[in-house]
């Protein structure tokens, strides 16, 4: 059975189009990590080359306190959702593991877009930029287009599955994996 | 791809245009919220599986065109409201190939397959 999805030029569950997303995923964890340290008073200061005071005004105003915990914090979670949920499963889990597949686009998609919504906030209600937010918010970005391509091949096997006649939720869990496509 | 990277750079430069120009209200504001987007978006579009959702920045476009005559702002401000939408616009149905193939893309997941 071919790891590469029917009608495709390429296998988006191989390794070399995973590894540089969940290398940027450990650099977001990084770079959140460390603003939510900050945030959460375990640090004292906070690097911003450009920007100089925009970065403590950022960490500081009201949207980082909405939620119960900072929101640099849950930016580290979700970035190592992203990368956990990166790592799991083998080169051929668009069909033998769809559910941490669309785990994965689920925790990239949303998180880019909250990221997007962040980078508009801070100057308009703030007035002000933050480095390091900046750039937390680039990795995000850069980080949805690529990971959406095998979230279609896992949606695509799925509409296959249904179509062949099967249920979904056991393939959804991949439980249709060793004998789907094989007909 | 280059209408995508012009996407990129326009949205960067909406983003920086209120400082450069040195203009505020609500210009500023539509400014720092359409060019996050426009960049975004053509950011996104760069992955051949997300391009269709280039012809987002179409809307942005549209959206600045209207806001250069909408509201009353500085002379600076409206043309390049007007310069970059119509670029945004130009930019979303430019030619932008799709090399690789995708199993049908995301109108496979739609219709009926028997």
């Amino acid at each position: 059975m071919s790891e590469v999805p029917p009608g495709w030029s390429y296998n988006p569950s191989s390794w070399s189009e995973r590894l540089p997303l969940i290398a940027l995923a450990l650099a977001g964890t990084v770079i959140a990590g460390y603003l939510a340290l900050y945030q959460s008073g375990v640090t004292d200061s906070v690097w911003d080359p450009f920007f100089g005071r925009g970065s403590q005004v950022i960490l500081h105003s009201s949207v980082s306190r909405i939620l119960p915990i900072p929101d640099a914090a849950l930016g580290a979670i979700g970035y190592v959702l992203d990368a956990v949920s990166g790592t799991v499963g083998g080169r051929e889990r668009w069909r033998t593991m769809p559910w941490i597949v669309i785990v994965f686009g689920i925790a990239v998609g949303p998180l880019g877009l909250v990221s997007i919504l962040l980078v508009i906030l801070q100057p308009v209600l703030f007035h002000a930029w933050c480095t390091l937010c900046l750039s937390s918010a680039v990795i995000s970005i850069a980080m949805i287009g690529p990971a959406m391509d095998e979230l279609l091949a896992s949606l695509q096997y799925l509409r296959r599955e249904h179509d062949r006649g099967q249920a979904l939720w056991p393939a959804f869990w991949g439980a249709h994996s060793a004998t789907a496509e094989s007909v | 791809m280059a209408a995508l990277l012009l996407g990129i750079a326009l949205g960067l430069w909406l983003t920086a245009s209120p400082a450069v120009l040195d203009y505020a209200g609500i210009a500023r504001v539509g400014a720092l919220v359409a060019g996050p987007i426009a960049a975004s978006v053509s950011w996104i579009g760069l992955s051949e599986v997300t391009r269709p959702v280039r012809r987002f920045n179409a809307g942005v476009g549209v959206w600045l065109l209207v806001t250069a005559f909408l509201f009353r702002q500085p002379r600076s401000a409206a043309i390049n409201s007007v310069v970059v939408g119509l670029l945004l616009c130009a930019m979303a149905f430019w030619p932008a190939p799709v090399k690789g193939r995708y199993g049908g893309g995301w109108k496979a997941l739609v219709g009926r397959h028997v």
